[in-house]
């Protein structure tokens, strides 16, 4: 309609130049053509094509509001604060970065973080998190919109979450058509697994990640379909965002070799393949050489030998096909067999070199966990101990995906049947990250886009045949004896319209369901900012606790400046962003064997403690302590693996000696003597005797170990109680320094 | 020359083999997609989480007559399991996929009507027992599942 409309004038302005004297009647019979054609496109309304666009312009729209809205759920409970651990440090680097400016940032040593050993921030950490923050902060305030860094941080995550939905769309657009895409964005934008690293609030790296991660693989199957150097270039890009963002870019390098590979295995050669890896791997190595944490490990470190191993395989095969179109089939086989061996042997000798040598680092702790997930809870405890590194159950699953786990399945069946280039690349995509999400909780978030995907296929598959019945009319009944003609169709049933309706709204009321789901699970389990506890009273009524934050704060004002504080690795970040102070360890854990330190002071007995606590320059401790409130994730509960880490580096802390003759862990009576004298025993049951917690038990009663403490009444001698927040969950402990004659003053 | 080199290998007896490099045929897709199919429903039943955290098979309370009875679903928390339960709960996972399969083959071409019926109303069968299995089984582990607690 519209197309031919402006043709047809560009025909009536050809003809009007054309043949100037014949005016009158050649600009009649255009006019008419014009005319008509008006009428047409006023008759019909807007065309088909425009309203589907109007449609999924409304659609998308809508998705991207829903992304955003979905994740406030804590900013409307508690306030614009941002949660957890880890993301205090990213604020902290991102202010550090706005005030300070690029180079100083890129510069920055860290000295009250680790003392005494400081910590080289900017050659240890993933810029893009911050870069992008502070992206969006300077734009805002250059047309004057002036909002606070700290509102930036924390509503991060949400806009890029829209993004993602949108990126999400072109990928699943790519790989199938425009309805996938829909459904695809739509299921995104809401699925647990991704919402629980991106609320409001969880300022992370895997916030920006994961839209970094999905735009790569986006542009990779689009440089694949078209072979273009344009779209590799493209990818490189994306990968070069994906590498400053975060450590997963591993999967990347990895996953896209892995691709490759099975493209050769399987008989899908292609000159467009080769362009876009070899485009994607030498730009997008050199560009990941870029960030400093980063540096020479794309062509050092075993994570990414395999992206090299294939570009050298990509490289030999197609030499070989090129050679084989220039030669006779027997020169060929003798040439192949005598050069394909020289090569690989050269091959073999120089990665062996490179790895006997050690120039060729092994997998690091991290990776290789991985692969055989037992070898970390033997070697390594600090990997072990991190919940979110735990193996996932089957709840785990379902909670964050809820009816994708049925749709993955069925999404792999219609790739497979129809496999083309792009499928396949979903399908190992599918594969790998199924494996890697069962291996390590945290690794869900790389599931759930490609959960979505496959689910939208699956889904988008079925609603186009259900629909194509309800169009179709019902069909007369035909006796099977009188059509003799072969079934190229399958047989209509009599009841196809009913059917496609009954169909098209039984998916409706499953997709209803996943929305009320996925609401639910936001609401209730990923939206707690875990800086700010509640619970709810017996009236229903709701009680806060805001102690974390009273510590710190506290911390900050009544402490000298230089005070440096011990406390367990979990709360370094914290500390050092709320209170900012000095902190011993942090959550970076880079080094272990500091951590045992603290670990054998936290384990020992009080004087054992306080020489350590004096050659580390502690002022002063701090401990949590959820006895009295109920706060499970305490460090009484945390102890264990302070032994266990303390004991990884000094083998006189030996994990059974806190244990009961029978084997177990208590802190009531029965507790084992080196358990009830430790300092953070110690610290945590200080004057704990004097308080009654629960009607109906004696004074002392732990509600978290749900136990009478088994050492009441004992004096601190070489610490002194600083602080102790409303509820007890945080205690500050100051350290009495000697006198001149080596006693101990209180000062 | 060569018959110097070769008179110390002279009692030796060469066996007339002919070896060849066996020649592995590729499998078809639909053969890989059950591969990857079994290897989904034994991921998804947390068998990692098994082969690490090794936990029972079936868990055990003992009621108020000291009888000891099983408990099939570790109760108030996600993230640990029996073994039993997530393999009960990977079939489901299974069965919701096959439900979706099923009715994708209920629009071959081969098929009379009777039994595209039977197809398409096993295949809805499964994908509604499995859902709601599903639920039954998350109600069990999770009390508060889908209550609104504010």
């Amino acid at each position: 309609g519209t197309l031919t409309w402006f043709n047809s004038l560009l025909g009536f302005h050809r003809v009007k130049m054309k043949t100037p004297t014949k005016e009158l009647n050649q600009v009649k019979v255009p006019a008419k053509i014009l005319v008509a054609d008006v009428k047409d496109v006023l008759e019909s309304g807007v065309s088909t094509e425009k309203q589907e666009y109007l449609l999924k312009l409304l659609i998308l729209s809508l998705i991207y509001l829903l992304a955003f809205s979905t994740r406030l759920f804590s900013v409307l409970r508690y306030e614009s604060v941002i949660h957890e651990f880890d993301p205090y440090f990213n604020y902290r680097s991102t202010k550090y970065l706005v005030n300070e400016g690029i180079y100083n940032f890129l510069n920055w040593f860290d000295q009250s973080a680790w003392y005494p050993l400081g910590r080289i921030v900017g050659g240890t950490i993933y810029p893009g998190l911050m870069a992008t923050a502070a992206a969006v902060y300077w734009v805002l305030h250059a047309v004057n919109i002036t909002v606070d860094i700290r509102n930036v941080c924390v509503l991060l995550a949400p806009w890029f979450a829209s993004n993602t939905a949108m990126v999400t769309y072109l990928f699943a657009k790519e790989i199938k058509d425009e309805s996938a895409g829909l459904i695809a964005a739509a299921f995104i934008a809401i699925v647990p697994g991704y919402i629980s690293r991106s609320v409001a609030g969880s300022y992370d790296n895997e916030g920006i990640a994961i839209f970094a991660l999905i735009l790569t693989y986006y542009l990779w199957v689009k440089a694949v379909k078209t072979g273009s150097l344009f779209w590799s270039a493209a990818c490189s890009l994306a990968y070069f965002y994906m590498v400053s963002a975060w450590g997963g870019y591993v999967f990347i390098i990895n996953l896209i070799p892995l691709y490759v590979l099975v493209m050769l295995l399987t008989g899908r050669y292609s000159s467009r393949l080769y362009t876009a890896y070899c485009t994607l791997y030498v730009l997008g190595t050199l560009l990941a050489m870029q960030i400093t944490f980063v540096g020479f490990q794309p062509v050092q470190s075993s994570e990414h030998m395999a992206a090299f191993g294939t570009f050298g395989i990509l490289q030999l095969f197609g030499a070989f096909n090129w050679v084989r179109s220039h030669m006779t089939p027997e020169n060929f086989s003798r040439f192949f067999k005598t050069t394909l061996l020289a090569i690989l042997a050269i091959a073999f000798a120089g990665f062996a070199i490179g790895v006997a040598t050690g120039y060729i680092s092994p997998w690091t702790g991290r990776f290789y966990s991985l692969f055989d997930p037992t070898w970390a809870k033997e070697n390594i405890p600090i990997i072990a101990s991190v919940s979110e590194h735990q193996p996932t159950t089957w709840a785990s699953f379902f909670f964050d995906l809820h009816i994708l786990t049925f749709l993955f399945p069925a999404g792999m069946y219609f790739c497979f049947s129809k496999l083309t280039d792009a499928n396949i690349f979903l399908i190992i995509y599918g594969i790998t990250a199924v494996y890697f999400a069962g291996v390590m909780v945290r690794l869900m978030l790389v599931l759930a886009p490609v959960a979505c995907v496959l689910g939208a296929y699956a889904v988008s598959c079925t609603l186009q045949t259900y629909a194509k019945h309800l169009k179709k009319p019902n069909p007369v009944v035909v006796s099977a004896s009188t059509s003799k003609r072969a079934v190229t169709v399958a047989q209509a049933l009599p009841v196809q319209r009913e059917l496609g309706a009954i169909m098209l709204s039984g998916i409706g009321i499953m997709l209803v369901l996943y929305a009320f789901h996925c609401t639910w699970v936001t609401s209730e389990a990923y939206s707690s900012p875990s800086i700010v506890l509640a619970a709810r009273q017996h009236d229903g009524s709701r009680l806060i606790f805001d102690d974390f934050r009273e510590a710190y704060r506290w911390l900050g004002q009544n402490t000298p400046d230089d005070a440096r504080i011990m406390s367990w690795w979990d709360y370094g970040y914290q500390i050092s962003a709320m209170g900012n102070r000095t902190v011993l360890v942090d959550n970076n854990t880079w080094n272990n064997s500091h951590i045992a330190q603290v670990g054998k002071a936290m384990a020992s007995p009080e004087d054992k403690a306080y020489e350590i606590m004096r050659a580390l320059d502690v002022d002063y401790v701090l401990v949590i302590f959820g006895g009295l409130t109920g706060y499970a994730s305490d460090d009484i509960n945390k102890f264990l693996w302070m032994v266990r880490i303390a004991g990884s580096t000094d083998p006189n802390i030996i994990e059974s000696n806190y244990y009961t003759p029978r084997g177990e862990f208590r802190i009531d009576k029965e507790g084992a003597p080196a358990m009830l004298n430790c300092l953070m025993y110690k610290l945590c049951y200080y004057r704990f005797s004097e308080v009654y917690t629960e009607q109906g038990r004696a004074p002392g009663y732990d509600r978290v170990r749900n136990a009478e403490i088994g050492n009441k009444g004992f004096k601190l001698e070489y610490l002194e109680e600083a602080f102790t927040s409303q509820h007890w969950l945080v205690r500050v402990y100051k350290v009495k320094t000697p006198d001149n004659r080596g006693g101990i003053v209180n000062l | 020359m060569s018959d110097i080199t070769e008179l110390p290998f002279s009692f030796l007896r060469v066996p007339q083999m002919r070896l060849r490099t066996p020649n592995i045929p590729r499998p078809s897709p639909m053969v890989v997609f059950w591969l990857v199919f079994l290897s989904y429903f034994l991921v998804l039943s947390g068998i990692i989480y098994d082969m690490i955290v090794e936990p029972p098979s079936i868990g055990s309370t003992t009621d108020s007559n000291g009888n000891v009875r099983p408990v099939v679903f570790l109760q108030y928390r996600v993230n640990g399991q029996f073994i039993i339960e997530g393999l009960s709960a990977g079939a489901m996972f299974a069965m919701g996929g096959m439900g979706f399969i099923i009715l994708d083959k209920s629009n071959s071409k081969s098929l009379s009507i009777k039994n595209r019926y039977f197809l398409i109303m096993s295949g809805v069968l499964c994908i509604l027992i499995a859902y709601n299995l599903c639920l039954v089984f998350l109600r069990m582990k999770i009390p508060g599942y889908m209550v609104t607690s504010s």
